[in-house]
């Protein structure tokens, strides 16, 4: 038997040296490589660890874009999409609509009567509608509407999902050739997004109303209902207008989609009781991050 | 897809192992237009993932898949899904959502796919469900239908706008005896416009009176996928 050298022996010249290096390079390549080595363990770890902590971001932004471009175009709307769209659309809207009422109504009580009293003892009765444009309307109201969003329509829309996932019935979907993305995330997300507006809509209107009700019957404010909301809209500024209906949309929007990917995403390792924590924690955290971006720039 | 090409073609597949969990032996199976293939397996799970596999819905670690020419691994997803659209399933387990009625759960794939109007899509349906035995259409979700009403649905589905290739898990412990007849004239007719079938089975039981009109009689199991000679 003959010893044949193997292609590292024969490409190797005598000695362990690589033509162009340095006697000591060897040596130091081979310690790089062996610290490499002892940290390479650490090393994926922390990746493995930054992969799960980011990994709900970016699938949040990959299919919030996925969800948009979809939406774009014609055939991506097909009839059972468009009912899907409809049933998820009532169901927000319905399912919401006492609890924005009753909220709307219960923060009215507090935060406008309050506001009207305060700044009336305080000489600064002027002040109020711009008060209560920048604290209810805009900060307030979109973080309730999320809240009850979530806690009426996303929490159901994440259990459906995920409830789905795990018994097969999403895989069936894509035996079918219809795809889950386009049948169950796309259109429960703008049902949502539209839901949002709508809510967050019948949201301020209420609970200024409820507000001026209360100002108005214990003597804090004095003037018509329609000079009260007149005073508001004034003190509206332009980009309120965009701003306050945008909060609303994005809440609903972010909402929906964090829900749908949720539940799309469990493993067969989940269970109830470890999906519902899960996704409220994500739902509250979606619902604060887009209020607290718009605090930030505007 | 050509004249005299194969519907659906398995050349040397192995199927990943992690994913599938079948033997990562290479399958070979071939359907022409009209063929009905059987395939004898016991196992009712591994007939499902095989199922899967020749819908494009498992990776392959070797091998192609071709249905009506194309090959499922070259397609992107709109075109997989439109591919699979042309199937016609019975699954024994998580084909039904209970979200919708059971009406909308068998019109599903084909408002998705198609656009037919609605109301020829409701009088097929319908239709096909009263050879099935219903008076209609049923409403109600599926989970509250009978395991025998929801046997003669997954029919009604699987049968409803002429698909290019039947793929039947076993149902005939379920479908009630009334029905089983109905369900071999639907086959048949669906051969007779070229239809291929794929119709796995538990026993010799399932398909021995529609024996003589199977093309290829196969087995499923743990080793691979053996041809029998049809009896």
């Amino acid at each position: 038997m003959t010893d044949i050298p193997t292609s590292g022996q024969a490409s190797m010249p005598q000695g362990g040296q690589t033509p162009g290096m340095g006697p000591s390079e060897p040596d130091k390549a081979g310690r790089v490589m062996l610290v490499l080595r002892r940290f390479a363990p650490w090393l994926a770890s922390i990746g493995r660890l930054t992969r799960h902590q980011v990994r709900f971001t970016l699938l949040l932004i990959g299919a919030g874009w996925g969800t948009l471009r979809e939406s774009l175009r014609p055939n991506s709307w097909r009839r059972p999409v468009i009912y899907e769209f409809r049933a998820t659309l009532r169901q927000v809207v319905g399912g919401g609509f006492l609890s924005i009422v009753v909220t709307a109504t219960l923060t009215g009580l507090m935060v406008v009567s309050q506001a009207a009293y305060w700044l009336g003892y305080a000489g600064m009765a002027q002040m109020t509608g711009s008060i209560l444009v920048s604290v209810l309307v805009r900060e307030i109201s979109p973080i309730l509407v999320g809240i009850i969003l979530m806690g009426r329509s996303g929490m159901l829309c994440l259990t459906e999902i995920g409830m789905l996932v795990l018994g097969g019935e999403v895989r069936g979907l894509q035996a079918r050739g219809i795809d889950p993305f386009l049948a169950l995330v796309m259109p429960r997300t703008f049902a949502f997004t539209v839901g949002g507006f709508t809510l967050g809509m019948i949201f301020s209107v209420v609970s200024l109303l409820m507000g001026f009700m209360v100002a108005h019957a214990s003597g804090a404010i004095t003037s018509s209902v329609w000079t009260f909301f007149f005073n508001v809209l004034g003190a509206m500024t332009t980009w309120d207008y965009l701003i306050i209906p945008l909060k609303f949309v994005l809440v609903g929007f972010f909402v929906g989609l964090g829900a749908c990917i949720s539940g799309l995403t469990v493993s067969s390792n989940d269970t109830m009781a470890s999906i519902m924590p899960r996704g409220f924690a994500r739902g509250i955290m979606l619902v604060l991050v887009v209020n607290i971006l718009f605090m930030l720039d505007f | 897809m050509t004249a005299n090409a194969p519907l659906l073609e398995l050349r040397d597949v192995v199927p990943t192992f992690e994913e599938s969990g079948l033997m990562p032996a290479p399958y070979n199976l071939r359907i022409m237009p009209g063929e009905c293939v059987v395939i004898d397996c016991r196992d009712e799970n591994r007939a499902a993932v095989f199922a899967d596999l020749c819908t494009g819905m498992i990776s392959l670690s070797q091998g192609s898949i071709r249905f009506m020419g194309l090959d499922w691994t070259t397609l992107r997803d709109r075109q997989l899904n439109a591919l699979r659209g042309r199937i016609g399933r019975i699954s024994r387990s998580g084909s039904w959502l209970n979200l919708f009625g059971t009406h909308l759960n068998i019109m599903l794939p084909h408002l998705y796919h198609t656009n037919d109007p609605l109301d020829n899509v409701v009088e097929h349906a319908t239709e096909l469900g009263r050879r099935f035995g219903f008076p209609g259409l049923p409403i109600t979700a599926p989970d509250r239908l009978s395991a025998a009403d929801q046997a003669r649905a997954a029919c009604v589905r699987a049968f409803l706008g002429r698909p290019d290739l039947l793929v039947l898990e076993d149902i005939s412990d379920v479908l009630p005896e009334e029905n089983v007849l109905p369900f071999f004239e639907m086959m048949t007719a669906a051969r007779d416009r070229g239809c291929g079938v794929l119709w796995f089975v538990r026993s010799a039981v399932a398909w021995r009176e529609y024996r003589k009109a199977v093309n290829l009689h196969m087995r499923l199991l743990d080793e691979g996928l053996f041809p029998m000679r049809v009896m």
